[in-house]
């Protein structure tokens, strides 16, 4: 029952124009990263060494930096479409006339959106991995490379940090249902890109291994806060 | 007597305002319930507190015998509905939204979406996409849609906006067909009177949020009943005939060539009869009653005020 709502909702919402979405990303992201590696253009013009932040002086960091800030966006955008908007333009009246549990649609939707960009992220950061260890058969990377493919280490963390940025969507959904607004939903993901990548004294939030699962049980929180009271609420 | 839908001293109260309080609804199976009230009277909450998408502050609702609560989703299964205008998904077509609903009604019935916009005249128009359809055919696509999966009772809020006369008259028309020929019991609310006078069997005329009368037509027809005004060529010779004949006593000749009878006992055929019997031919006869529109502007007492009556 779950699976065929996702499917409806992926149907409903014109899932194809996503798809071309993330693909047009994820080749751009590539294409950006590799540029990164191979054609310098992170390089300082004087020196010729790369110019990044201390302790993000390897590949895998821009990869990461740059996929998952670019994910959390078009997760929020999704979600504002797929939930936000649809309670504005009213097609959640239509939604909530179906003899279909109200938690149901709206857990539905979120998991489309879930779903459709936790496989993206994943196959964008394979590709863009994929790329920069192809290339580096044949160039020298400005970056020092700094991850095996063939480990299973590395795949599990490339999910879990896919799954963590993702989940951190939901909080831009909340704020954006409090507020009845798809531009505070977008608005909200990219404050939490300068919360989660920001530098705070000498505490690095984006290094840190027990801030990821904590902005997960958190964003799972708020993702339980948008769906708990709409079997009661009346529908404004 | 029993109800497809009944509401008990429905309030709804929103943020310390009243919008409806103590509405009290009977509608019976297979009948078209006619909601009336003028523009903000508070039809369109009572209609979203049955629909299930506001939640009553007091006061029951009983749909098919059994009370609305938020968890009456079988309810829901059995109702179709359009709720202030009809919402559609613009990118898709016409065809593909009916599919959709379908989906999500759990209904699966051959060639039931070519019926239903055969029914509505949307054949043609099936395969393009919402977006370009104007408002009229939205809203015939939102009747397609209400209709669609059989319900047994059909909630309609003001369906006929952006209609034109045409439009109008073809889904009173259908309303009429699908409770007689399908059984399907519609509630329907309106503040356009001659929408409904034809076709309801009960009407219900709210206004400020309060019900003011809830009476079947009949009713009102055997109420409303003023006098027969007769137009004959020899006025007198016809009030002697009316006296001595039909024995009635209750009428009076108010111009040359016209008589009024206030006598509710007699009709027009029999009068008709006894005086071309007795050589005074009828010119004209015929019923004066109190109209739908009258009765509802002295009950909501504001006669031409925010009621569209044409």
């Amino acid at each position: 029952m779950m699976w065929k709502l996702i499917k409806l909702e992926w149907k409903k919402n014109n899932i194809g124009k996503y798809i071309r979405n993330a693909v047009i990303l994820a080749a751009i992201l590539c294409l950006f990263i590799f540029s990164l590696a191979y054609l310098g253009i992170a390089n300082d013009p004087d020196t010729g060494i790369p110019d990044a932040a201390p302790n993000n002086g390897t590949i895998s960091s821009p990869i990461e930096l740059f996929t998952s800030m670019s994910f959390l966006i078009f997760t929020s955008v999704m979600l504002s479409t797929f939930i936000v908007s649809a309670y504005k333009n009213k097609t959640m009246n239509l939604m909530f006339s179906y003899p279909i549990k109200r938690q149901k649609i709206l857990i539905s939707e979120m998991l489309a959106v879930w779903i459709f960009n936790f496989a993206a992220l994943v196959l964008t950061k394979l590709l863009i991995y994929g790329c920069v260890l192809l290339g580096s058969r044949f160039f020298v990377s400005s970056f020092p490379i700094d991850f095996h493919m063939e480990s299973v280490s590395f795949h599990i963390q490339l999910v879990i940090k896919s799954m963590v940025t993702v989940t951190i969507g939901f909080i831009a959904l909340f704020i954006g249902m409090v507020m009845k607004s798809s531009k505070a939903t977008i608005l909200s993901s990219f404050l939490l890109i300068l919360f989660t990548q920001a530098n705070i004294g000498d505490l690095t939030m984006a290094g840190n291994a027990v801030f990821p699962i904590v902005l997960t049980g958190i964003s799972l929180v708020f993702a339980f806060l948008s769906i708990c009271r709409v079997e009661i609420d009346d529908l404004m | 007597m029993s109800y497809i839908l009944q509401t008990n001293h429905l309030t709804k109260t929103i943020g310390g305002k009243t919008l409806v309080k103590n509405i009290n609804i009977h509608i019976k199976k297979g009948e078209i319930y006619g909601f009336l009230g003028p523009n903000g009277a508070g039809k369109t909450t009572v209609m979203k507190m049955i629909t299930n998408l506001w939640k009553p502050t007091e006061g029951i609702i009983e749909i098919f015998g059994k009370p609305l609560t938020v968890q009456s989703y079988e309810a829901l299964k059995r109702m179709g509905s359009i709720i202030e205008f009809p919402t559609f998904y613009e990118h898709m077509t016409g065809y593909e939204n009916l599919v959709l609903h379908s989906e999500y009604m759990g209904y699966y019935n051959h060639g039931s979406i070519e019926n239903a916009l055969d029914m509505l005249g949307l054949t043609d128009a099936a395969k393009k996409l919402v977006k370009n359809y104007s408002l009229g055919m939205k809203e015939r696509l939102g009747i397609a849609r209400a209709i669609l999966c059989k319900p047994e009772l059909l909630i309609l809020d003001e369906p006929t906006n952006g209609l034109d006369p045409a439009g109008i008259k073809q889904i009173r028309e259908l309303l009429k067909t699908l409770c007689t020929e399908y059984g399907i019991t519609v509630m329907i609310s309106t503040h356009i009177l001659s929408e409904i006078e034809s076709i309801a069997d009960r009407i219900g005329i709210i206004h400020h949020g309060t019900m003011k009368k809830e009476i079947s037509m009949k009713e009102i027809e055997q109420m409303s009943f003023a006098y027969i005004e007769l137009s004959v060529q020899n006025e007198k010779k016809a009030a002697y005939l009316l006296s001595e004949k039909l024995k009635l006593s209750n009428f009076k000749i108010v111009e040359k060539e016209t008589i009024r009878i206030y006598d509710n006992h007699v009709s027009t055929q029999e009068i008709s009869r006894v005086l071309t019997q007795n050589d005074v031919p009828v010119v004209a006869i015929g019923k004066k009653a109190e109209t739908l529109e009258d009765y509802f502007l002295k009950l909501t007492a504001e006669v031409g005020n925010d009621v569209e009556t044409d």
